[in-house]
């Protein structure tokens, strides 16, 4: 891991995807983004971020798909990933710690808590 | 056989031996009785006979003693003397006849024997008493043959008498055996029919009820299919599994409505609760960025560094944007919620297809222009509707927003003519040359909360209940609506209306 902490976003809205680098940015957390699962796969590998965000319904390879095959990529399987989701059912929880996220958080973003879950999983 | 035909043939049966034997005791009184009034005649005629013989004997020996007297004195006979033995005589005659009338076909030969020789005799005698007491007339009494043979002849009669007495007891008897024996028979064979009758009846009822019972239990324990088809009677136990059968037929009918209403119910669960996680995905996405740039801006209030008013004021109408999306969000879901209720209700007046469509379009300008699309119109010569003119408007401007939505820098082409074979019917179709949408994604257009892809309604925005209004609206209003599209190419939605819903 290098020596620079930052934050992999997954968002394909781009008014939430703004949001929450702003938002982030503004707590101090340095922030990179990207549009899809496939292209949050290539920029994991890529960039070796510290903590990946991902939202759930994306187009071309969607949140679950995309943390599915994280996890099985070794190269980047270290990486935590927290899904970020409008679906707030337990099921659909399950259905993201069984994709392979190590987090879960529903939309409307709790943010203070968002940071804690970052810290704790990334920046400890 | 039915249970009821051989339940009524034992009883005829046991009825027909019971008869019998009542028969039995009845002809055997009545033969006893015959036999014992001929048995009684002949004992009589026997005793008549003795004292007949007796009486003779006696008069016999009065002339032998008279006659002795006429030929050795010359005694006269006085009147009374002769009226006495006029009166002995006539009594011995009318006991004979007397005896014939006792005597029947069987004795007829005897007695006619019997009466003419005592007859003869009787008259002789008579004369010898008449002429007693005339010397000149010369009468030898001491002829024994004629009385021996009147004598004779009442001893045969009396035999045949006996024997005819003694035929009859033993005829008697013989009565009294066979009606006995009789009896006894049609007793014992009424036991022994009444027995067997009764064991095959018990028996086969026995192996009915089995059969019966042992299908209420099969059918009882859940196999709903079982049918008792092992009994052959065509009575009353027959109707009985006939009826078992049928109840068996009407309750697992029954069963299946009530499993299937079941399912229906858990269905109809399952797809509430799919649709209450559905409605709060879409409440929650609105509400992300309302709450998200909400707390956003409360934070950068509380900031040093100057305010980018410019900023703050984009950020603003985000927040309104999306408070609009959750409202129209709202709306849509209540306006579904009524249809699916059955309140929704057609509020018809009359009003110009052609001039809401252009409304429509002035309304959807800006947006067309927002993605370079060019707007085309095909407005054949349509019919005055009297139809629901605001529900007309939404499938509409639905349509049109839809098709402006997915496609960019293309062409959306509205027309609309009477259907030719019923130019009281409208088509109508909304085609754009959009981004389309594979078969999978067309065959789902038209369900509640489905955007042909799921990351679309991020792209694009939309409740995805839009189509989902459209479809009840169109089959509200009496008409259809149907789509075709080709992933790259377009999308066409045609949409098929009354110009009036009655």
């Amino acid at each position: 891991m290098t020596a620079e902490k930052f934050i992999l976003l997954v968002e394909d809205n781009e008014l939430n995807r703004d949001m929450m680098v702003r938002r982030l940015n503004r707590a101090g957390l340095k922030v990179i983004t990207a549009g899809n699962g496939q292209q949050a796969l290539d920029m994991m590998q890529a960039e070796q971020p510290s903590i990946v965000l991902m939202d759930m319904n994306l187009p071309i390879l969607d949140g679950w798909a995309a943390s599915r095959r994280a996890k099985e990529d070794e190269r980047i399987r270290h990486i935590p990933i927290i899904a970020l989701t409008a679906h707030a059912t337990e099921t659909h929880k399950q259905y993201a710690l069984a994709a392979g996220c190590d987090g879960y958080a529903t939309k409307p973003v709790d943010f203070p808590a968002l940071l804690i879950t970052i810290k704790r999983l990334a920046l400890a | 056989m039915s249970l009821r035909r051989q339940l009524t043939l034992s009883l005829i049966t046991i009825l027909i031996l019971f008869a019998v034997n009542v028969g039995t005791h009845f002809w055997g009184s009545y033969a006893r009785g015959e036999s014992m009034v001929a048995y009684r005649n002949s004992v009589t005629a026997t005793q008549l006979s003795t004292e007949v013989e007796q009486l003779l004997e006696d008069q016999r020996q009065q002339i032998l003693i008279l006659a002795t007297l006429r030929e050795t004195t010359d005694d006269q006979l006085g009147d009374a003397e002769l009226q006495r033995a006029e009166e002995a005589i006539e009594k011995i005659n009318s006991k004979i006849q007397k005896l014939g009338r006792l005597s029947h076909s069987v004795t007829e030969l005897n007695y006619e024997l019997l009466w003419n020789k005592s007859s003869a005799l009787l008259k002789r005698w008579l004369k010898f008493y008449r002429s007693y007491n005339d010397p000149n007339i010369e009468m030898d009494m001491n002829d024994p043959l004629r009385f021996m043979d009147v004598s004779q002849s009442l001893q045969d009669l009396e035999e045949r008498q006996a024997f005819i007495a003694a035929q009859r007891a033993n005829i008697i008897d013989r009565t009294i055996a066979l009606t006995d024996r009789i009896t006894v028979i049609a007793f014992f064979a009424s036991i022994f029919l009444t027995a067997t009758l009764g064991y095959f009846l018990v028996s086969y009822t026995n192996t009915s009820f089995k059969r019966l019972k042992k299908g209420t239990e099969r059918f009882g324990s859940g196999d709903l299919d079982y049918r008792i088809t092992d009994i052959d009677d065509t009575g009353e136990l027959g109707d009985l599994a006939d009826a078992f059968n049928d109840m068996s037929d009407k309750l697992r009918n029954a069963i299946y409505d009530v499993h299937k209403a079941r399912d229906a119910a858990d269905e109809a669960n399952e797809a509430k609760s799919m649709f209450l996680a559905n409605v709060s995905h879409e409440l929650r996405t609105p509400l992300n960025a309302i709450i998200g740039y909400s707390e956003m801006l409360h934070d950068e209030l509380g900031d040093k560094h100057e305010i980018n008013r410019a900023q703050f004021q984009q950020d603003l109408d985000t927040i309104i944007k999306s408070g609009r999306q959750l409202l129209n969000l709202i709306d849509d879901i209540l306006d579904l919620s009524k249809i699916e209720t059955g309140n929704m209700s057609l509020h018809c007046e009359t009003f110009e297809p052609a001039a809401l469509l252009l409304e429509a379009f002035d309304v959807l300008a800006p947006l067309l222009r927002n993605n370079s699309n060019e707007l085309r119109r095909e407005l054949g010569e349509l019919p005055t509707f009297n139809n629901d003119a605001a529900k007309f408007r939404q499938i509409f401007t639905n349509l049109l927003s839809n098709a402006n939505k997915f496609t960019d820098a293309g062409i959306i082409t509205v027309s609309a003519r009477e259907l030719p074979v019923n130019p009281e019917w409208v088509e109508f179709t909304v085609h754009d040359t959009g981004i389309g949408m594979t078969s999978e994604q067309l065959s789902r257009v038209f369900d509640a909360f489905v955007q042909a892809d799921s990351s679309t309604s991020a792209t694009y925005g939309g409740t995805g209940l839009g189509l989902a209004i459209c479809r009840d609206f169109c089959t509200l209003m009496g008409g259809s609506i149907s789509a075709e599209s080709k992933s790259g190419v377009g999308s066409t939605f045609t949409v098929i209306l009354p110009s009036d819903p009655a």
